[in-house]
């Protein structure tokens, strides 16, 4: 066999697999939103829950307590995924038991 | 199926879903930031996964990826559909990646074989996609890094040996070594592996 053809051969073994439709893990999305979500707080507030709300967005039931409350929009800003347990099943996990809707770590379980 | 909702509304009305979301994640809307995770996610992971042999630098190059395209949305003026755009900052900082790790890494005296071997063991094997795919990825994973990243790069990224010098940092001569190394060290592995 000629170095011309390990060439050929190295470039067909090696071309692009064929996988296109492959899906990102979904724990591996949960660590990312995360993070990234930490890095938008680290300059300032998240926007508040009313304001996702009143721009179509669904959110859980705990954040909907939230969202009612009688508290200024300040308090309706932090990350309240920080300190539930959605969130650290569905870091640590592919199929987590969590299954409530409006919560981005069970969607990213479904996509 | 939320990517193929994205891409479907995108064709439709043009990049005003695209929109939707950067603002969405610039106004650090919780919610849309989420969306926009997940779609990034699932753009760029297949083309790091079959980029990177080791499974561990995967998450903290895709981590990167994400949050320099988070840092640079402000630009995105919405011309290229966000998809290209990502993916346009993914080759980037695979490059970077690549650029680093060859540059970093000496080659033990171990590793480096003579350049060509008596033996030259056929690689054309009588296997389907799938499997062909698990055993280059296999080969790849326990290749020496500088030698898997060279041959992914020039094969699969289709870089030439004159950009590939330049990135890296090395003259011609040195690239063209260090993949006929990679070469041979490939051969020799993917027929202990299919032993």
């Amino acid at each position: 066999m000629t170095e011309s053809d390990f060439e050929i051969e190295f470039r067909a073994l090696l071309s692009e697999p064929q996988e296109i439709s492959e899906r990102a893990p979904s724990s591996l999305k949960a660590r990312l939103y995360s993070g990234l979500i930490r890095k938008q707080q680290e300059n300032g507030p998240l926007a508040s829950l009313s304001a996702s709300v009143k721009a179509g967005n669904a959110i859980c039931v705990f954040e909907k307590l939230v969202q009612i409350a009688p508290v200024g929009e300040q308090a309706k800003s932090p990350f309240f995924c920080a300190a539930c347990h959605a969130r650290v099943l569905a870091e640590l996990f592919e199929r987590p038991p969590i299954f409530w809707s409006g919560c981005p770590y069970v969607d990213f379980k479904k996509s | 199926m939320q990517a193929q909702y994205l891409l479907r509304m995108s064709e439709e009305t043009g990049v005003t879903e695209y929109q939707r979301l950067v603002s969405g994640v610039l106004a650090k809307d919780r919610k849309v930031t989420a969306e926009f995770v997940s779609h990034c996610a699932d753009w760029i992971y297949p083309f790091v996964r079959h980029r990177l042999p080791r499974a561990e630098l995967v998450e903290d190059l895709i981590q990167e990826i994400v949050f320099a395209a988070w840092q640079a949305l402000p630009s995105f003026r919405g011309e290229a559909n966000l998809r290209s755009w990502v993916m346009g900052i993914a080759r980037h900082k695979l490059d970077d990646c690549y650029r680093r790790r060859i540059r970093e890494l000496e080659m033990s005296d171990e590793d480096e074989s003579p350049a060509e071997q008596a033996i030259t063991p056929c690689l054309e094997q009588q296997l389907d996609l799938a499997q062909r795919q698990k055993r280059v990825q296999r080969v790849l994973a326990i290749l020496p890094e500088p030698y898997a990243l060279a041959l992914i790069w020039q094969y699969r990224d289709e870089k030439s040996i004159r950009e590939m010098a330049q990135l890296a940092g090395k003259t011609e001569k040195a690239m063209e070594r260090l993949l006929a190394r990679a070469r041979e060290n490939f051969k020799r592995r993917w027929s202990d592996d299919g032993v």
